[in-house]
């Protein structure tokens, strides 16, 4: 019989401003997995993927899966190595995982995702920043942190959809809701829609609450075959059922769509996602989008197939993201609320769609047996889909 | 000058921390880019075997693979399609107002260039403004040569200002 990936545990540290080091944090966070799945030991597991972008630059380490691997306690025999795609390095993880564990070149595979962005000096921080875009062509335009670029994407789909403010302040506030009470976000906090409306401007037309934080943290989850699942745990399985990873630009000139707003590239991917699960849109039950900006939610949701093009602000305005809509969205909080190191949001991701799949979430969707996570990385330069279900492809 | 609690790096330069391109031909094979540019030629690269334009310039063309490339010149006037000002919290080594644009050139690969808008007050600027290509001195680079020991190599980088009405 066919191998089939499933992910079978997973945890996350404490996400926020930490008083720790890069590898204090992945070791919280093997800790936090392990502890998920209390018969797994760290003997059990024979691969490590470790997902982390700026260890090389903030920490002055490359090379990051063997420390890893080393203080975590596991003894890699088949996979130890580090991938980097910024914000979806975590589930490049998940994706290679899977087709290491599905060929039959691993058996059980931690992935791990973090980042330690705050430095002594917090001038660093934004500093750095100008790594995360095309380097030459962009980080030397002052394009580092990326609010200038969603401030522009922004405008884009108000200028061609008619999007307003509060479509963006909704998605804000749907998120803050949903990490009010979840102790591992950065921001547990319920928001208003007129605080998120009145909020201090970052860069116009986004304020506060439209940005994600900049976050330590780390997060760890175990990928294997559904057979060696089920020596370990009674819960349902959750199937990867399909991924797709596309990247069609660096540098913004060569942006795929017709403007900032139009993401053919989430299309093309998510096209290619649902294809390979053999599912369409209305079988999504519970998503978690890449909210690196209220705004980016509100394309997602129109990109994905959720509702039409254009029609975004209104399907986050009205509620349909929320519990009890028609696809309840980042029901952890989110990028925005639990905030976003890098490497580990993927993982994030991955882990509240396993719960929500296995019926133990905190913000439970009912019947939620088909779920899908979103990334996109860098300047909008790659998006990175993966589709989990109850059961595996037929 | 002392770097402050890293002793061993004082009077060193260390290009990981630069925020500028290295442009010196001995470190990067696309270094007419920035020999044009300080002519006020904004210039990639066009392949003479399957005509693609490229931008950015590189060394193989992305369509066919051949290196067989020439330089030619992009326009250096352009329209604002859409633009951003960053007033607080602009990156270190950048003045505020930070002004990001999509700019349009009029001619492919380039009818949607994302640039950094520079002398222009904050709430000058509108869509639909004219703008031109600027090029401007960014620090030298401390670059050591054999026998001639460190030498500094003279950098340039560009960005788009209004067209003074």
């Amino acid at each position: 019989m066919a191998r089939k990936a499933v992910i079978l545990a997973g945890g996350q540290c404490k996400w926020g401003v930490r008083e720790a080091h890069l590898v204090d944090l992945f070791q919280e966070a093997a800790k936090a997995c392990l502890d998920d799945i209390p018969t797994l030991k760290p003997k059990d597991i024979d691969g490590l993927i470790v997902a982390t972008s700026y260890a090389g630059r903030c920490s002055f380490q490359v090379n990051t899966a063997p420390v890893i691997a080393e203080r975590c306690g596991l003894k890699p025999t088949s996979i130890c190595t580090r991938c980097d795609t910024l914000c979806a390095g975590g589930s490049t993880g998940i994706i290679l995982a899977k087709g290491l564990v599905e060929a039959g070149a691993a058996d059980i595979v931690m992935v791990a995702g973090g980042e330690k962005l705050y430095t002594p000096q917090k001038w660093e921080v934004f500093y750095s920043e100008l790594a995360s875009v095309d380097h030459v062509w962009e980080g030397a335009q002052g394009l580092g942190l990326p609010p200038p670029f969603f401030a522009l994407t922004a405008q884009e789909h108000m200028m061609h959809y008619g999007t307003k403010k509060e479509h963006l302040a909704a998605v804000s506030v749907a998120n803050y809701n949903y990490a009010a009470d979840n102790p591992v976000a950065q921001m547990q906090k319920r928001l208003t829609l007129e605080e998120a409306m009145n909020a201090p401007v970052v860069v116009p037309p986004l304020t506060l609450y439209d940005c994600c934080p900049i976050t330590d943290g780390a997060a760890a989850c175990i990928i294997t075959t559904d057979e060696i699942a089920r020596k370990f745990t009674d819960r349902p399985l959750v199937y990867i059922r399909g991924t797709a990873q596309v990247c069609l630009n660096s540098v913004s000139a060569n942006f795929p769509g017709e403007h900032l707003a139009d993401w053919k590239h989430t299309r093309i991917a998510a096209q290619i996602a649902y294809e390979r699960a053999k599912v369409t849109p209305n079988d999504i039950k519970v998503a978690q989008t890449h909210d690196c900006f209220s705004i980016s939610e509100v394309i997602e949701v129109e990109e994905l197939g959720f509702c039409k093009k254009g029609e975004g602000g209104e399907f986050c305005y009205s509620k349909q993201i929320e519990i009890g809509g028609k696809v309840p969205i980042n029901t952890d909080g989110g990028l925005l609320a639990v905030g976003h190191p890098f490497g580990a949001t993927g993982i994030r991701q991955a882990i509240e769609i396993m719960k929500q799949l296995q019926g133990r979430a905190r913000h439970q969707v009912k019947d939620a047996d088909i779920g899908l996570t979103h990334n996109l990385s860098g300047a909008n330069a790659e998006h990175t889909i993966l589709i989990y279900g109850r059961e595996p492809v037929k | 000058m002392a770097v402050l609690g890293i002793p061993i790096l004082d009077g060193l330069y260390p290009v990981t921390m630069d925020m500028w391109p290295v442009q010196a031909k001995e470190f990067n094979r696309i270094w007419p880019f920035y020999e044009n540019l300080k002519q006020g030629r904004f210039t990639t690269t066009k392949c003479k075997d399957c005509g693609h334009v490229a931008y950015p310039p590189r060394v193989i063309c992305p369509a066919c693979y051949s290196e067989n490339l020439e330089w030619i010149d992009l326009p250096t006037k352009g329209k604002v399609i859409v633009f951003s000002e960053e007033v607080k919290g602009v990156p270190l080594g950048f003045e505020s107002p930070l002004i990001h644009a999509v700019i349009d050139l009029g001619v492919e690969p380039v009818r949607r260039l994302l640039s950094r808008i520079v002398n222009c007050p904050a709430g000058a600027l509108k869509r639909g403004d004219e703008v031109q290509l600027s090029v401007f001195k960014v620090p030298d680079m401390p670059m050591e040569k054999g026998k001639a020991g460190t030498v500094m190599v003279e950098r340039v980088f560009f960005a788009f200002e209004p067209v003074k009405k």
